[in-house]
């Protein structure tokens, strides 16, 4: 009997120090099904830190459920047309790696108008900020945050840039101002806002078909 | 309010004062030495060519420009150097093949500049005065949610005593003069009675509105203790104090993604959210993607909250470049949904068009660190799936239900059913199903 009392006791400073906790979400009172037995990611998975030691609670919340992947494995594609998309990308982070990427990568996707309007979806949620609405490097990013300028697409730097060289600068990301952006967008995505990229270099027409398609996707 | 005069913003601490007397002291000899057109003339050529590589006074991709021409001092062509860097470098200098070594072997781009417009652009950085920092532009978030205005139980409080007061004096006075009408009618005083007693004799008189008072008493009683039984466990909405833990490091959502300030896009960072059914936490490589770039925040705290990126994800920023010491940052979960519930952000976010603040709330413009706004009850659940029209225009997966229903005869009585109030809702096409989320 004492022996139980004994054991609810740090239950019960444990209530309180729950119910005073700003960072804590509070007491699972029917912890049933409130925890996944399955690994899942974003959870500390497990058991619920009220009803256990903290040693267990401690090392259930520092294992690490985000890996990398191992070496040398290709991710599984359900669509086998995509499956190349998987397959490791050939030309290294390195100046010459640019050059080479820039001489003999070329798009798997053929540039058509519904990939530059898939590309712009893309490209408003993940360069618009910096690169501006048309690519002139006038994003919020630049314009408020005070960060370097990008240059623009259709400028004398970056007009006739390859686009093996946008993409692997999607890839690896380019001087010190853009990061890769491999880890947020498939490689599939990447070569969807290349096209987006080529087409804001024509200043605005698909690249090749010499027709202006501004009406289409430059304007808002 | 406007202010009284120019004068009082100038004098409005000794600290501003003394701040604008060392400008005046700083500027007034560099205004006379500085020649403003080739100043102005270097700074236009540096933002438009060299400025996404360079700073004036900070190493980036490349050296900071601030004393290049110093550096360059009987070593070589600086000219020559910053035209065709590639070509510079074959002709064996020393120097530049050090820089080039020491900046990743980071090729520079040819620049057709001419050597006037190089010394307009090398006189900018050596006279380089940095702007005068905007002071005050970082939002201050409010603090949102919950029950904002001030509890009224207080005043209820005070208004009962006031009646307990009045209604006690007033028995005294009842009492007194009954003692006295007794005693003149050669009684005696009465006894003082409790008012309990009183209290209990009045019931026993008055059992109709005894029992009656008493049920509503009760009634009151049972429905505040089931209100506030529905509140526990909750977290946010606007019955309770929205959950906001804090965080390893203090990210502001307001000035990364308000619509006034840098106005990212949510799902650069949460880049998960249409794909899959988490929405992510970012991992530290995303916020290096600009943080690289920017080491000094709008103050000294959003400093430091950057040098902890740096901590965690090892970047040495004096040198530019990892040192392969990492240390994972532990985030603290705010939304914190049980397992028997399946919630998907991508089937939200991709089909059902939904946008973030609709459950997020004001996140980009209210909130620094995020706290959970939605209540995250079945309830608050159902109850939008039961509001929100589905958005059927192009969109992949609902051509296929439409050309059902529109195909069968029953499928054609269901449709006629569902358009009665001319929308078709989620809870119609089976949002209000118990196997949608729980299985």
């Amino acid at each position: 009997m004492a022996m139980k009392l004994l054991k609810t006791l740090p239950a019960l400073a444990l209530l309180a120090a729950c119910a005073g906790d700003p960072d804590s979400p509070g007491i699972e009172y029917m912890p049933d099904m409130y925890r996944s037995p399955a690994v899942e990611a974003y959870v500390d998975y497990g058991q619920d830190p009220f009803y256990f030691a903290d040693s267990v609670v401690k090392r259930q919340r520092t294992t690490q459920s985000v890996r990398r992947p191992p070496a040398g494995t290709v991710p599984f594609a359900a669509d086998a047309a995509k499956a190349g998309f998987n397959f490791p990308y050939p030309y290294p982070n390195s100046p010459e790696g640019y050059e080479r990427a820039g001489a003999e990568l070329k798009s798997p996707i053929p540039l058509t108008q519904a990939t530059v309007d898939h590309g712009k979806v893309i490209y408003e949620k993940f360069c618009q900020h910096c690169h501006g609405v048309k690519g002139q490097g006038d994003g919020n990013v630049v314009t408020k945050g005070n960060y370097p300028v990008p240059p623009a697409y259709d400028g004398a730097q970056l007009k006739d840039l390859p686009e093996g060289k946008i993409f692997h600068s999607l890839m690896y990301g380019k001087n010190v101002a853009m990061g890769s952006h491999a880890g947020q967008l498939s490689r599939e995505e990447r070569w969807l806002v290349t096209h987006y990229v080529q087409y804001l270099q024509a200043g605005g027409r698909l690249p090749g078909a010499g027709a202006d398609t501004t009406a289409t996707a430059a304007t808002k | 309010m406007p202010r009284p005069s120019r004068i009082s913003t100038l004098f409005a601490g000794p600290r501003q004062f003394f701040f604008a007397l060392f400008l005046l002291l700083a500027a007034a000899p560099l205004t006379a030495q500085v020649d403003q057109a080739l100043y102005d003339q270097g700074q236009k050529i540096f933002k438009g060519n060299c400025a996404s590589c360079h700073k004036v006074d900070k190493k980036m991709t490349g050296p900071a420009l601030q004393g290049a021409r110093a550096r360059w001092e009987g070593k070589g062509d600086i000219y020559a150097w910053i035209r065709n860097s590639t070509a510079y470098l074959k002709t064996g200098n020393a120097y530049a093949n050090q820089i080039f070594a020491e900046y990743n072997k980071s090729v520079m781009t040819p620049m057709a500049l001419t050597d006037a417009e190089i010394d307009a652009v090398l006189y900018f950085a050596d006279n380089y005065a940095p702007p005068a920092p905007a002071g005050g532009t970082t939002p201050v978030a409010a603090p949102v949610g919950g029950p904002q205005t001030a509890p009224a139980w207080p005043w209820l409080l005070i208004v009962a005593l006031l009646f307990a007061i009045v209604w006690m004096s007033l028995r005294g006075v009842k009492n007194q003069l009954r003692s006295a009408v007794s005693e003149a009618e050669g009684h005696g005083p009465v006894a003082n009675e409790t008012w309990w007693v009183s209290l209990k004799g009045w019931a026993w008189r008055n059992k109709a509105w005894a029992s009656v008072i008493s049920l509503l008493i009760l009634s009151y009683l049972v429905v505040q203790l089931w209100n506030w039984a529905f509140v526990i466990g909750v977290y946010g909405g606007d019955q309770v104090q929205h959950y906001k833990p804090s965080q390893p490091i203090a990210f502001n959502h307001t000035l990364h993604a308000g619509k006034d300030n840098l106005n990212i896009n949510c799902q650069y960072c949460h880049n998960s959210a249409e794909k899959s059914k988490h929405a992510g936490i970012p991992t530290a490589n995303v916020c290096m993607n600009c943080h690289q770039a920017v080491n000094v925040g709008r103050s000294e705290a959003g400093t430091a909250e950057i040098q902890k990126i740096y901590a965690a994800t090892g970047w040495d920023a004096e040198n530019n470049r990892y040192t392969g010491v990492e240390k994972p940052i532990m985030w603290n979960k705010v939304h914190n949904l049980p397992d028997h519930v399946y919630f998907s952000h991508a089937t939200h976010v991709a089909v059902g068009k939904i946008e973030c603040q609709k459950c997020h709330g004001p996140i980009d413009e209210k909130m620094d660190v995020a706290e959970q706004w939605a209540p995250l009850t079945m309830g608050w659940c159902i109850q939008c799936h039961g509001e929100t029209e589905v958005q059927m225009a192009g969109n992949g997966y609902y051509d296929e239900v439409h050309r059902r229903l529109k195909e069968n005869p029953i499928g054609q009585r269901e449709l006629r059913k569902y358009l009665e109030d001319e929308k078709i809702t989620v809870k119609e096409l089976g949002g209000w199903e118990c196997a949608k989320c729980h299985y």
